[in-house]
């Protein structure tokens, strides 16, 4: 096992190189120059200050060049200093992450409180209006746009009925700490970030249940007498959860990086948030720093996943 | 009907019940603000908060690294201005230090006021600016150097690794330019190089706390002890008329009442800058009183206009947005004359446009000073009404005659025209559609182009001559010089690559001498008066030549709760009289 992790450590390296050179070259390669975006509009701003500030920041130099310099400091991990913050890029970035990681972990543990039983509950309804009702659910998770749906949740439990926030995630003038309004913001933002994965989870768990309770260790179980909840509970869905378990290791990384939009519309200040808005200013450190960061951040989430897998499953091979 | 089917209908009848009555439901109160309901009595009550709701984070607290609006706000909180414009023209007048001009135009003598302190019990003294001005200096990463290039010794002072106006060490100990009166430290005066009328509002300079910064500007400070001070993202002492206390970066950022501002401490005891992802945002915490006051779009206006715990206050807006004709264009030849640019604003309808694109919140537009700076024209400038028989009859005389398919053409070449504007920008992409779809029935082939912002700015900027037209916003604070988006000298070159603001390549020396005149006049008079004739002859050439379409002026709507008292915001200035405004309970 333990060379199994090492191989794949060491995958994961020019699988990052090359996640670096894309997004270096993408990002540059993009339309405008940042310091004449944020200088724009400046009164007295000349040539000369533009090319003094091109120079401060390395963007006179050819672009191979800045690669280089920029994959120097990455391995010092050194990120450069924000053009528009003027402050260390991933400083600002580690600054936002604990947001987006509360607001994934509440969505993770969303889609599994409620995706898990719905899965098993359509599986043990198969054919009833509830199972129908669960996978109309299903699509409706699944085909909704999440930022049609926050807007819609915002105008109809924040501006309608006033019961929640419409944004944020601390009521202004509360304590840091004071976990009720937390949890009075985090409900409607975690709700939208889970829908696709309660749906998804949905379907699953209901696949492999049918599946799992077909299988002849049930019928076994059956007629050894054992109360119905024991057979569905402790024996079949242990081994319908398998794809789940299995599953989660690229979830959190998914959720972190997919939560742009739901951090967008509910002005939560997270990762998404953040490098959407260095992305419009060009702030190429913040962008770059945001990008490997979740790279990092999903390589060893596929790698927490293959090693499930590996343990789960003994036909993948370790050694 | 099965009964499944029967389920599902009743599924989703009962789900649309649910979302109908849930947004049809009248408003409660308002989750945070206070309630909006009058009290017994309108005196002033202390206490409270003021939330601001804004679109953008703020990069930092420090006024010498400052480029963006909502830093702005933030210093001006904290640090005081020594000069002030007055909330309504936008003319200069004295705030933390009164001052005077010599006759010659060159020496500005300041004073600061006697009560003017630093919340640590210091007195705000004119080595602070100096500190300011040093800090501009030394800074690497200031967009602001050369602001300040006119004083006396400034060049010979300031650092810059590259450039020929700052040099990598400076030559000179000091500023020499800059003297502060050994026998009263509120007291210096400023001399100039040469006479600049904008020059009264650049010396407001910055004026820092010497006691925090001067330890990052001593002689062998490098750039980035200054650039990468502690205290700029967390200001521990304040000559405004709040305190910083936090800032949760990207959420919000609280400044609580200064005890010891010298105007009187503020009626409330926080002000509070929540960062939001939109304007949208903004809207809906307005609605539901998370924010007490904002500025909202025009397209949101019918909406707030429901809501019945808040105020809008309406003003002209202190900027415009047009269309900018590329007159240098080598496929838009047409736009180099004078009649097929006049041609251009008759055969638009700005009026119905304003209708279309900002719901009638704006005013057309003719020239580029708008209404409430003092530099606005007196007399009478073209107005432009729409005449489409006029426009066509000015595209004849100009040489452009229909062919069999309708488009005009001239010496066997269509008239085709490219509208670029920011995509992204509802707004401005409608009124490109809107304009394109006018100019068809001149029988130009006009069409929209939205494109990233970024890029447009580049190509803009840099003189690129793809660009046919092109439709953005001037944001006009300050004095009225209009020398970077006019004078000839600002005409981006890609050939010698040159850069400016004055992209649309029109030239014209009645035009750069009345700048001039209005910016360094000859006989050093910078009274308002004296500018205004100036700026009379450079708008009229501008109304005539038309080498913009100038668009309109939009209506700033400001809404701010009900019980937010003495709150009068106005085109220059918001904060004016902060610490007047109270909650009421």
């Amino acid at each position: 096992m333990r060379n199994f992790i090492l191989r794949r450590l060491v995958y994961a390296i020019p699988t990052l190189i090359g996640i670096s050179i894309i997004t270096f070259v993408i990002v540059r390669m993009a339309p405008g120059d940042p310091i004449r975006f944020f200088t724009f509009g400046q009164r007295d701003i000349t040539g000369e200050d533009l090319d003094r500030l091109r120079h401060l920041y390395g963007l006179d130099k050819p672009l191979p060049l800045q690669y280089v310099d920029w994959m120097l400091a990455l391995v010092q991990l050194n990120f450069g200093q924000s053009f528009i913050y003027h402050q260390d890029a991933l400083q600002l970035l580690l600054t936002r992450v604990p947001n987006t990681l509360q607001l994934a972990i509440v969505a993770l543990a969303l889609q599994l409180l409620i995706g898990v039983p719905l899965g098993v509950l359509a599986a043990l309804k198969r054919g009833s209006w509830i199972d129908g009702a669960i996978r109309v659910f299903g699509v409706a998770g699944h085909a909704l746009p999440q930022f049609w749906l926050g807007l819609v949740l915002i105008i109809v439990f924040a501006v309608s009925l006033r019961l929640l926030p419409s944004q944020g995630m601390l009521t202004v003038g509360k304590d840091f700490w004071d976990i009720p309004d937390r949890i009075k913001h985090i409900l409607l933002p975690a709700f939208v970030l889970s829908l696709t994965g309660i749906a998804n989870y949905s379907r699953i768990l209901r696949t492999e249940t049918l599946d799992v309770l077909g299988q002849d260790f049930v019928r076994t179980a059956h007629a050894k007498g054992l109360h119905e909840r024991t057979v569905v509970f402790v024996h079949a869905l242990r081994n319908a959860l398998i794809p789940v378990v299995t599953a989660l290791g690229g979830i959190l990384a998914g959720l972190v990086g997919g939560a742009l939009v739901v951090e967008q519309v509910f002005s939560w200040p997270g990762v998404g948030q953040f490098t959407f808005q260095a992305a419009i200013a060009k702030d190429y450190p913040i962008v770059q720093a945001a990008t490997m960061f979740v790279s990092v951040l999903l390589v060893i989430s596929y790698l927490l996943r293959d090693i499930a897998y590996a343990l789960v499953d003994p036909r993948i091979k370790t050694g | 009907m099965t009964r499944k089917q029967r389920t599902a209908r009743v599924l989703i009848a009962g789900l649309a019940a649910t979302m109908l009555v849930a947004t049809a439901c009248t408003p409660a109160g308002p989750i945070t603000s206070p309630s909006s309901t009058p009290a017994a009595t309108d005196q002033i009550q202390q206490g409270g908060r003021v939330i601001e709701g804004w679109a953008t984070d703020l990069a930092t607290i420090q006024p010498v690294l400052t480029a963006d609006t909502t830093s702005q706000r933030a210093y001006q909180l904290i640090y005081d201005n020594i000069i002030q414009q007055d909330p309504k023209t936008g003319e200069p007048k004295a705030r933390m230090a009164t001052y005077s001009i010599s006759n010659d135009g060159l020496t500005y003598t300041f004073e600061m006021n006697a009560k003017a302190n630093w919340s640590d019990g210091k007195p705000v003294i004119a080595q602070d600016w100096l500190t300011g001005l040093q800090g501009v200096a030394k800074s690497a990463k200031t967009v602001r150097k050369s602001t300040f290039q006119d004083i006396q010794g400034f060049n010979d002072y300031c650092v810059a690794a590259s450039g020929t106006q700052c040099k990598p060490t400076a030559s000179a100990a000091s500023i020499s330019g800059v003297t502060i009166d050994p026998a009263n430290p509120k007291k210096w005066s400023v001399k100039m190089a040469k006479v600049s009328c904008p020059a009264i509002l650049d010396l407001n300079g910055y004026t820092i706390p010497t006691q925090v910064f001067g330890k990052y500007l001593t002689a062998t400070s490098k750039p980035e002890d200054f650039d990468n001070a502690p205290e700029n993202t967390n200001p521990t002492v304040s000559s405004g008329p709040f305190k910083f206390k936090e800032w949760r970066k990207g959420d919000q950022a609280i400044f609580s009442r200064n005890e010891t501002y010298w105007q009187g401490a503020p009626n409330v005891d926080e002000y509070v800058m929540k960062v939001v992802a939109n304007t949208a945002a903004i809207t809906n915490g307005l609605k539901t009183g998370e924010i007490t006051f904002g500025t909202i779009i025009a397209r949101d206006l019918a909406d707030m206009q429901t809501v019945d715990t808040v105020k809008i206050t309406k003003y002209s807006n202190l900027g415009y947005t047009f269309i900018g004709w590329n007159t240098l264009s080598p496929t838009a030849t047409g736009l180099a004359d004078k009649r097929v640019r006049q041609a251009l604003a008759y055969g638009i309808d700005m009026e119905a446009v304003i209708k279309a694109v900002v719901f009638g919140e704006a005013v057309p537009h003719y020239a580029d000073m708008v209404p409430v700076q003092w530099s606005y024209p007196s007399s009478a400038l073209e107005p432009y009404k729409y005449d489409k028989a006029k426009a066509l009859q000015l595209l004849k005389d100009a040489g452009w005659v229909a062919g069999s398919d309708g488009i005009l053409a001239k010496d066997g070449k269509k008239f085709s025209l490219t509208i670029s504007t920011n995509s992204g920008n509802q707004e401005r992409e409608t009124l490109a559609q809107v304009a394109a779809d006018q100019y068809k029935q001149l029988g130009i082939d006009a069409k929209a182009r939205p494109e990233a912002f970024q890029g447009l700015v580049t190509k803009l900027t840099t003189g690129d001559q793809t660009l046919e037209a092109t439709i953005i916003g001037w944001s006009l604070g300050g004095d009225p010089d209009p020398y970077g988006r006019w004078h000839s000298a600002n005409i981006p070159d890609p050939a010698k690559k040159t850069e400016g603001f004055a992209f649309t390549g029109f030239r014209d020396a009645a035009l750069d001498k009345a700048i001039e005149q209005g910016r360094n006049p000859s006989d050093g008079n910078c009274s308002t008066a004296a500018r205004k004739a100036n700026y009379e002859t450079f708008n009229k050439i501008l109304n005539e030549n038309q080498p913009y379409n100038f668009g309109y002026v939009n209506n700033t709507l400001a809404v701010s709760q009900k019980s937010l008292q003495n709150f009068n915001p106005a085109p220059y200035q918001t904060l004016y009289n902060v610490h007047e405004w109270w909650v009421k309970k």
